[in-house]
């Protein structure tokens, strides 16, 4: 029996998916690499060690923001070591520089290759875009030379998700050659993660082109490129293994723009994120509000008592109630607020927004798109939090045990029901009923009263 | 653990006159001498010392110090010399004797004297390696935490997995893990590979057949990421005691290996005891229970209070015991049962503490599966049972090593059950006492296993045209993996072009990633387990009676296009035999021999004449197709039901062992044509059993088939027409005039099981004689010939005749 024959009952090498066969080649035409810098007005690079394509773009939009140091930092990872000096010094919009790849697959591991290698940044009051392309796997190494050269020129990374997914995958790329180290930027910003904070509770899903859709092409202005007629990014690895394999050009002049828009999108998010907390700090040239949505207003106060900023948060909450929150936000936001309003010691704004949250209905129902489970959990406990804090008010600033008492007896009460009704974890309903409990014996070993054992079982809810 | 003899003299003799009375008992019940098969007495062995070796740091040596070691068993001494050497090792030892200070001596010697140093130390389960953490634990803090031990596998936090790869001097993890999670994404242990040393290679006699074939591919994939890195690590073996240590692990990581025999360590005298459950029907062969025996024989040494394990077979076996003995042995209410059971499944932390209690004696009894088979430490019981076989002598022993681990005397008991191999082994005490005939055989040149693991090593690195994997024609390979669409060659190399992850869709455990996945629908759906898809066709066709974990299911609906087996949990008392038509074909004769029949032969006073027979190995075609099934009742093997049905055909390449009974030798059997059919597929039943026995493999690893032998070797054979089940019934009954028995891997592209048959052909004959011939049955029973029901009244006479023609 011959080799071939012995290879046709392999399982392993069955073809993975059906491929059509590509379209071949004009004949005229010169080499379909060359074919792709025609159609594209792509220049071939060169140095040491190859070849690779690369297409420069200036765009009049997104327009050149400049960050206000003091909200740059509150962009930081938290917990990072001298915020603040560095913020001061990523502050230079000419050190800044936007990433995004287009790759083999989103898995990652040492099997996926980042193709094409997208980067921007300010120039001439627009954006300047520079595309890296391996017309072939083994036009890596020239690409991440060049890439690693940029990079060192504006140390101040912006990406959309890049410290899960674009950055690990170029460091592993680079540790695969064995022989050119990756420049490590000073600061690398991932705008997922405030953007999530600032939008997941009004749009659920903030994939970058929700955002464009629903946060940057709004206020009488439309975005200045059209996803319309965009690619369908799952096709993407496909579209390049079609073109190694010599496919037809074309498709891929589609990922490039692709790759275009994601970073003018990239851009333009960073300029809205950064206004959207210039304003919120409070910066003098910056807007008022140029948010008007309360829920943005509720995100961007949450943002801001998180990341260091209380005494502007607590203002952005008064905005926000008052302009009106759904359900369950608003307990969400009366319950920071009073916590903010008690660290400020105005027990008179703290106590009348838990006397709010007790007066609230006990049912939850969850109303907006990117409200998870656990939002309504927590808001669920507000009430209960609320009994508890006023018990602790009435108790050491009051001076009213018996109130005190009474309070934690229906917190309590209500946390054993919500325990019941499946709104709050087993474990965590013990810690908060053990912190009740033991207030609970120490009132009544101060002589308080008795009649709260009644209460509890009359309370048994 | 320490070295140092804890002596009970003591207690010792009260152990010893236990056991000898409880031996006494069983040997005066045995009136007809066929129970207690061997009764066979290991005397103590003194310890060989050797004294610790001078390059061993100081910390070091006080480190073993403090734990009671001062100085090395000679096995140790001799295992750490080789590794100092640099040459590659591996450590033959039974339990308890110390082996992983055979690897950890000399690999923390190394870490200490360069902390860059790192090590890999691979276990065949995740168990194992959390066992051995602890005890690394404790080294570590004697020496001052100078060096990181981590385990590393699918349990580890993601967020402790940096540190892992940062600061572990020395990884603990599992094939499974190195082949998904750490080669793919060998960038993030760069530090690792770029100074890893040593690659620990633990209980490397479980890795052989498809498991072993698939690890020789991921330690080829090792070894090639290391190159990449400039590391070419040295290898560190422990197995128990096999035939061919030193060939399974040069065939495992492809480099020259010492072996270390020679086992230093001391132990107590034990005595080891077969007990083959007395026949109650002796036409039928059929036995009492050998799980009733069992517990039986354990409540003898439990109620003189002498610590018992208990190994069955499966889950539900391991139930049943626990049932019995938690009722012989009861407990004041509120107390904790004396008795407890052990198996995968349990909580981590439930093991632990039966793990401790068993180890400080609060534990009695405990009942357990394979599960407590390997390295996790229980310190030393008294008494091992064996509730049945466990499969392979290395098992067996390791089994029996629960008891009496270094001092003292203890008991083995194996309860053999009606299986052939139960009953060979227990009437050939001598094949297992002997020089352990056990060999591992691995593959790793399977096509099919080594074309998954290219793609794999391709993801990882990509292939140059000039590199070696395996013996092949990388090149070639390469070529046709490029037209599947998953590679690209670009200049000297091809790249991986698949979005998807190789890795993920390759199981360590099956040949082809073609499963079929087993869905309960019981309650919820779940999924309970996949059959790889040649098997799918006999276990789990439609209306099979499945079996996972001693529970039995009932199929359902098997979706071909979903690859999915639908089955519900049911009870009932029959199992399901699936009725399968095969047809194998020769596609080259890779060797062959006639056989001559030997100057002692039994058939002919003078020797070299032709026995008119021959033996040969090669390439086959195996077609087949389940028509029908049969429904056999427990324990009486009554038939109580069929069923037709129609699925696809299988085609399948791959290697056979078989013998050919030429025309004369046919034609001179004193039998009816219909009584040699049944004598020739009797023989080939029993040589089955008796293959599994030699290549320490499953009976589902082999497949059987008889056909006509065509006229030249190599020459097309018509194949049949699909038949029906009557069809297939009737080509039972077809006369043979020159048939080819075959015994074939089960597995597409063989699994490597049929050249050593063949080398092994008198051996393999000797044993099926006497596997049969030693059967107490009359006319055959399913321990020798197979089901009296299904063979002819002469089947065990036949058999025994062809036997005999082959000088045997
Ligand atoms: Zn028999």
């Amino acid at each position: 029996m011959s080799l071939t024959d012995k290879f046709a009952h392999i399982a392993a090498l069955r073809p993975a998916r059906k491929r059509e066969v590509a379209p071949p080649r004009a004949a005229d035409l010169s080499p379909e690499c060359d074919r792709l810098a025609q159609l594209l007005g792509a220049q071939i690079r060169r140095n040491h060690y190859g070849e690779h394509l690369s297409l420069q773009q200036w765009y009049a939009t997104p327009e050149m923001c400049t960050p206000d140091a003091r909200s740059l930092s509150l962009l930081l990872p938290r917990g990072t070591p001298e915020a603040h000096a560095i913020a001061e010094s990523s502050a230079d919009p000419e050190q800044w520089l936007f990433l995004d790849t287009e790759t083999t697959g989103l898995a990652g591991g040492t099997g996926t290759y980042a193709f094409l290698v997208g980067l921007a940044w300010w120039d001439a009051g627009g954006l300047q875009v520079e595309q890296f392309f391996m017309r072939d796997l083994d036009e890596e190494h020239s690409l991440l030379l060049e890439l690693s050269e940029r990079m060192a020129r504006r140390p101040v990374l912006v990406t959309f998700n890049g410290k899960c997914f674009d950055w690990p995958l170029l460091e592993t790329r680079y540790r695969m050659t064995r022989a050119i180290p990756s420049f490590t930027p000073k600061v690398h910003l991932d705008l997922l993660h405030p953007a999530r904070q600032l939008w997941r509770l009004r749009l659920g899903s903030v994939r970058l082109q929700e955002l464009e859709r629903h946060i940057l092409a709004v206020e009488g202005h439309a975005l200045e490129w059209s996803r319309h007629d965009d690619i369908d990014s799952s096709l993407i690895p496909e579209m390049y293994f079609d073109y190694l394999r010599g496919g037809a050009a074309e498709p891929l002049a589609g990922v490039f723009r692709h790759n275009q828009m994601d970073l003018r999108g990239l851009a333009a998010l960073a300029g809205k994120i950064l206004t959207l907390i210039d304003s919120g700090n409070g910066a003098a040239d910056a807007p008022h509000h140029s948010t008007h949505d309360p829920l943005d207003l509720y995100s961007l106060s949450r943002l801001l008592q998180r990341r260091g900023n209380p005494a502007r948060a607590r203002e952005l909450y008064e905005t926000a109630l008052h302009v009106g929150l759904p359900h369950p936000v608003e307990r969400l936001a009366q319950r920071e607020l009073a916590h903010l309003a008690k660290r400020e010691l105005d027990y008179t704004r703290a106590t009348s927004l838990w006397e709010e949250l007790r007066q609230a209905p006990k049912v939850v129902k969850r109303n907006a798109a990117g409200i998870l489970q656990e939002d309504a959990q927590r808001a669920l406990e507000a009430a209960i939090e609320a009994a508890e804090q006023l018990a602790i008010y009435y108790e050491h600033r009051a001076k009213q045990p018996r109130r005190a008492a009474e309070l934690t007896s229906h917190a309590i009460a209500e946390l054993r029901g919500a325990q019941l009704a499946g709104g709050i974890g087993a474990a965590r309903a013990r810690r908060i009923e053990g912190r009740l409990a033991r207030r609970l014996a120490r009132l009544e070993r101060h002589g308080v009263i008795r009649t709260t054992h009644k209460l509890l079982r009359a309370g048994n809810v | 653990m320490s070295q140092s003899l804890a002596v009970r003299p003591a207690q010792d003799a009260v152990t010893l006159a236990r056991v000898r009375e409880i031996v006494e008992q069983l040997a005066a019940r045995d009136r007809s001498g066929e129970i207690l098969t061997a009764v066979h007495h290991i005397p103590a062995r003194e310890a060989k010392f050797a004294p610790m070796p001078e390059w061993v740091r100081a910390e070091l040596v006080a480190a073993y110090g403090e734990k009671g070691v001062a100085e090395l068993y000679s096995h140790q001494a001799a295992a750490a010399e080789a590794v100092r050497a640099g040459r590659n090792t591996v450590v033959v030892t039974p339990t308890a004797s110390g082996k992983t200070l055979c690897y950890n001596l000399p690999v923390l010697n190394a870490v200490l004297e360069n902390p860059d140093t790192r090590a890999l130390y691979v276990f065949p389960t995740k168990a194992l390696a959390q066992d051995q953490l602890a005890e690394l634990h404790d080294l570590s803090a004697r020496l001052g935490h100078r060096f990181g031990v981590f385990t590393y596998d699918g349990d580890t936090p993601s967020d402790a997995r940096k540190a892992i790869r940062e600061q572990g001097h020395i990884v603990l993890s599992n094939p499974d893990m190195l082949h998904t999670g750490i080669l793919p994404h060998h960038t993030r242990w760069q530090r690792l590979f770029e100074n890893l040393r040593y690659v620990v290679l633990d209980e490397l006699h479980t890795y052989r057949g498809v498991f072993g074939s698939h690890l020789a591919n991921v330690l080829r994939r090792l070894r090639r990421i290391a190159r990449f890195y400039g590391a070419d690590p040295q290898f560190i073996c422990s197995s128990a005691t096999i035939a061919n240590p030193g060939e399974l692990a040069s065939r495992l990581a492809e480099t020259e290996f010492e072996v270390i025999e020679e086992n230093g360590a001391p132990a107590g005298e034990k005595f080891f005891i077969f007990y083959n459950p007395p026949v109650v029907n002796r036409f039928l062969g059929i036995r009492r229970s050998y799980i009733n025996e069992a517990s039986r024989v354990a409540q003898e040494f439990l109620k003189r209070k002498l610590q018992t394990i208990v190994f069955a077979n499966s889950r539900l076996h391991t139930e049943v015991l626990l049932t019995y003995l938690q009722q012989a042995n009861p407990m004041p209410p509120g107390q904790p049962p004396a008795i407890r059971g052990y198996r995968g499944g349990y909580l981590p932390g439930e093991r632990r503490e039966i793990e401790r209690g068993l180890r400080e004696g609060r534990i009695r009894g405990v009942v357990s599966t394979n599960a407590l088979e390997l390295g996790i430490d229980v310190g030393s019981l008294d008494a091992t049972i064996m509730a049945g076989y466990p499969g392979t002598i290395a098992s067996t022993w390791q089994r029996a090593g629960r008891a009496g681990r270094r001092s003292g005397s203890s008991c083995a008991v194996l309860v053999a059950s009606s299986s052939p191999l139960d009953q060979f082994i227990a009437q050939h005490p001598d094949y297992f006492f002997g020089r352990s005939p056990e060999h591992a055989f691995v593959q790793p040149d399977n096509l099919e296993i080594l074309v998954n693991h290219l793609k794999c090593a391709a993801f990882e690195l990509p292939i140059a045209a000039n590199e070696t994997f395996g013996g092949i024609n990388v090149p070639e390979l390469c070529e046709r993996l490029s037209e599947a669409g998953f590679l690209h060659r670009t200049g000297e190399h091809w790249h991986w072009t698949q979005e998807a992850y190789p890795a993920d869709a390759v199981s360590l455990r099956s040949v082809t990633s073609d499963n079929f996945v087993i869905v309960d629908t019981t309650q919820e759906t779940e999924v309970i387990g996949e059959v790889d898809f040649s098997s799918a066709l006999t276990i789990v066709h439609p209306k099979a009676i499945y079996l996972h974990q001693g529970q039995q299911y009932h199929v359902e609906r098997l979706d071909f296009e979903e690859r999915k087996a639908y089955v519900k949990r049911v009870d009932v008392d029959y199992f399901t035999d699936a009725i399968r038509y095969t047809q194998v074909r020769v596609l080259e004769r890779a060797a062959g021999d006639r056989i001559v029949l030997l100057p002692h032969s039994p058939c002919e006073s003078s020797g070299g004449a032709d026995a008119h027979a021959a033996r040969s190995h090669g390439d086959v075609l195996v077609r087949s197709q389940v028509v029908g099934f049969k429904k056999i009742k427990f324990f009486t093997n009554e038939n109580v039901g069929d069923g037709k049905l129609e699925l696809p055909e299988n085609e399948m390449h791959t290697t056979a062992f078989w013998l050919t009974l030429e025309r004369p030798l046919v034609a001179s059997l004193p039998f009816s044509v219909s009584d040699r059919q049944s004598g020739m597929f009797g023989l080939l039943h029993a040589l089955e059993s008796i293959a599994t026995l030699l290549l320490m493999c499953d009976a589902r690893d082999l497949g059987t088939a008889i056909g006509e032998r065509p006229p030249s070797p190599g020459s097309e054979i018509e194949w049949d027409e699909s038949p029906g089940i009557e069809a297939a019934a009737a080509l039972a009954e077809k006369e043979f005039f020159e048939p080819n028995l075959y015994l074939y891997d089960a597995y597409p592209g063989g699994i490597g099981f049929s050249e050593p048959l063949y080398r092994a052909h008198n051996l393999l004959l000797t044993k099926t004689r006497e596997l049969i011939a030693g059967c107490p049955c009359e006319k055959g029973c399913p321990s020798c010939v197979g089901p009296l029901g299904e063979r002819g009244e002469r089947a065990k006479e036949a058999a025994l005749e062809i036997l005999f023609r082959l000088g045997v």
